[in-house]
């Protein structure tokens, strides 16, 4: 029995940063928006405070922000000759379930991707000709610029209270900053965080080897701050407790904290939490959805709610999930490279050293999201030439810590027993000692890699799960062996009393353990309907009154974290629809 | 017993001595110091957030409010807010009540706490 509600302008699908965002500025511009959430609401006062906080156990290894894999979750394999199997336990990524989504439990980290990435294949063709792209290499141009979405960036640095150290304002190198970095019209909203000493001596090592250090810009206020809706924020504390936490010093750019409470209160908007969308629907002819069902997990209850305008703005995974679910757009098909839905999933890749110091204190329990230092010399850097080392993408290196947790965080040189007496002597004798540094890479699409629905396992709802076939390809193998050799010449440079070296990645990726929250694709943007699902406005090409929002809209995945842009297009989005859609409602971009 | 209570008066005598607030604040200034204090606590009667309301502080002990939920620590300590108890809670807040929930490491300048709490004592009322 499902219950058809009253219908209202705009549904929202999640309410992370992008739903946060679009129910904010829609519901500012006099549309009646609804936004359902699958997961509980939560706040800074009643849960991000002592003592619901700083719980590695209920945050880290029980996933208490996370989606729960009892009620859905993915089926994966590294290629299709495998079956793929349900991840049990979440372990690779952690999409966020909650109020703020996994805008609440992430570092901060916010970088600005450029042309680099939205005219990646025109680039790469230019200067190495169409052969140095691999034939299963389906990377493609975006169909956006830097230059479009600057003010977009600058919106959301703003919003997020981003602090850091600009590189390039309006074509003027900055000292200290990132000299490579797209020019940027204003500097950040606030200084950058205070460097931690592993960061300072990463920096040093880095600047002496001729690189490029800078502070890494992370949405972790470095002072008190009070952005432009006027959303208060407090000056970070060093805690250590960013990642996979809620921010109890409401230091970290958060959606729950910023642009959710502020749509709150706005009497055109609401919000139904522990609601749980099954399906999109769609009119008889299929070119517009009309509303959505969803399931109230607490009681079972069905509903419909119709709408004028549909955006799904869940995890990058879920949207994907939901189009494949409601048969929007032609499922992707890797045999004959036909299709769109569920094309170009990527990931990231890297490469980390630890390096241990005798006599050197470091302090590991004071850190922020942003508190290490980073060099961008193999990343957009354009003047580095990949020809030699034969790949496509780039990879930036990080010296310092984010976060260094009591349990979790046990640094010991190789060769150290893994248990017993000696592990317990080594990891007391090494704890104060150690650093890391890391590389963080991109990953290029592949024709082999896509999401579609398993055609065996189901979720609580009976529906088919997701189905993700990954894996890294040469390519990247490349790109690793190029990062650990340049993270391990710094890293000997710095002639630490022992080394753990950083070793590419080559094995077949794997769900466990923890790598990295960044998957994206699966419904990417684009300058047709035959390569891409969405337009540059993030509008279905097949429906013109749908919008999916996140890192499923990129074609593929940079070396940086994916917010800056995922946040940038949420605003840019927004925009598109108050000012263009709404007054003239149909295809934003002829096909 | 006796012993440890007599030491223990004399050490707070020293430290009310040592931390005695200053009197001569500018409010205008401190305003801009309550930036540190903004994004938890408010000022207007019945606004609890993270932080308790900062209402009628001078007027109340500490963990007064029914309708905030303060830490143990803060229960347990005692502290009739005055100028003068303020000017030390914030100067370093879990020096003064170890294990009490506010996230704040500590204002450290006496021209800053002395600014701050002008303008608490003029916007609380």
């Amino acid at each position: 029995m499902t219950t058809k509600l009253k219908e209202v302008d705009v549904v929202i699908v999640g309410l992370g940063w992008t739903g946060g965002i679009l129910a904010k500025e829609l519901a500012e511009s006099g549309l009646k928006v609804v936004a359902l959430e699958r997961g509980a609401p939560r706040t800074s006062a009643n849960d991000y405070s002592l003592p619901n906080i700083r719980d590695e156990l209920r945050y880290v290894v029980r996933h208490d922000l996370m989606q729960n894999t009892a009620r859905d979750t993915l089926t994966v394999r590294n290629n299709p000759t495998q079956e793929a199997l349900p991840m049990r336990r979440l372990g690779s990524f952690l999409p966020g379930e909650v109020v703020g989504g996994s805008g609440v439990h992430w570092s901060g980290h916010t970088w600005r991707w450029t042309d680099m990435e939205f005219k990646i294949r025109s680039n790469y063709e230019e200067r190495y000709g169409k052969k140095f792209i691999p034939d299963d290499m389906t990377i493609q141009d975006w169909g956006i610029t830097y230059a479009e979405l600057e003010p977009y960036y600058e919106r959301f640095e703003y919003t997020a209270a981003v602090s850091g150290k600009a590189g390039n304002i309006n074509g003027q190198i900055q000292a200290g900053g990132n000299p490579f970095e797209a020019p940027r019209a204003k500097e950040y909203p606030l200084p950058p965080l205070t460097p931690i000493l592993a960061s300072e001596m990463f920096s040093a090592a880095a600047s002496n080897a001729g690189y490029h250090p800078f502070p890494r810009p992370s949405a972790n206020a470095s002072q008190p701050y009070t952005n432009p809706d006027g959303s208060k924020f407090g000056g970070c504390q060093y805690c250590g407790y960013c990642q996979r936490f809620g921010c109890e010093a409401n230091a970290k750019g958060s959606p729950h904290m910023t642009v959710i409470p502020i749509a709150m209160r706005n009497p055109n908007f609401e919000l139904r939490t522990h609601s749980w969308v099954t399906n999109v629907l769609k009119d008889n002819d299929g070119k517009r959805v009309t509303g959505v069902t969803y399931t109230n997990v607490l009681n079972g209850e069905e509903f419909e709610q119709p709408a004028t305008m549909v955006l799904l703005c869940a995890y990058a995974i879920n949207n994907v999930h939901l189009m494949l679910l409601s048969g929007i757009g032609t499922p992707y098909d890797p045999v004959a490279q036909k299709g769109v839905i569920g094309k170009n999933y990527c990931y990231q890749t890297g490469a980390g050293a630890t390096l241990f110091f005798e006599g050197k204190y470091f302090n590991p329990f004071m850190s922020a999201g942003g508190s290490n230092a980073t060099i961008d010399d193999f990343n957009i850097n354009w003047e580095f030439d990949r020809g030699p080392h034969n790949f496509v993408g780039a990879y930036n290196v990080n010296g310092g810590f984010n976060t260094a947790l009591p349990i979790g965080y046990r640094p010991v040189p190789s060769g150290t027993p893994q248990w017993g007496s000696e592990w317990k002597r080594a990891t007391a004798k090494w704890y104060q000692t150690a650093m890391t540094i890391g590389a963080s890479g991109s990953v290029m699409a592949n024709r082999h890699n896509c999401y579609d629905l398993d055609p065996t396992y189901r979720n609580a709802f009976g529906q088919p799960l997701m189905r993700m076939t990954f894996d890294y390809k040469a390519n990247e193998h490349r790109m690793g062996t190029h990062a650990a050799q340049v993270i391990n010449d710094i890293a000997k440079s710095m002639n630490p009393t022992k080394l753990n070296p950083a070793v590419a990645r080559t094995d077949p990726w794997t769900v466990v353990p923890y790598q990295s929250t960044h998957n994206t694709g699966g419904t990417i943007m684009g300058t047709n309907p035959r390569d891409s699902a969405l337009n540059k406005y993030l509008q279905s090409w097949d429906c013109h009154n749908l919008f999916v929002v996140g890192a499923n809209v990129f074609p593929h995945n940079a070396s940086y974290n994916p917010t800056g842009p995922v946040g940038a297009l949420a605003y840019w989005t927004a925009d598109a629809i108050k000012n263009r859609y709404v007054k003239n409602p149909g295809p934003l971009v002829t096909a | 017993m006796r012993v440890a209570t007599c030491a223990a008066a004399v050490f707070s005598l020293t430290l009310f001595l040592m931390a005695a607030a200053r009197a001569d604040g500018d409010a205008a200034r401190g305003q801009a110091r309550f930036q540190d204090c903004a994004a938890c606590h408010k000022l207007e009667a019945g606004s609890n957030d993270v932080g308790p309301s900062l209402h009628g502080i001078f007027e109340r002990k500490a963990a007064a409010l029914t309708d905030f939920r303060y830490s143990p620590a803060m229960k347990r300590s005692e502290i009739s807010w005055t100028p003068e108890t303020l000017d030390k809670f914030i100067a370093d807040p879990q020096a003064m009540v170890p294990a009490n929930r506010m996230p704040y490491a500590g204002m450290a300048s006496p021209n800053d706490r002395a600014d701050l709490i002008a303008y608490l004592q003029k916007m609380s009322k």
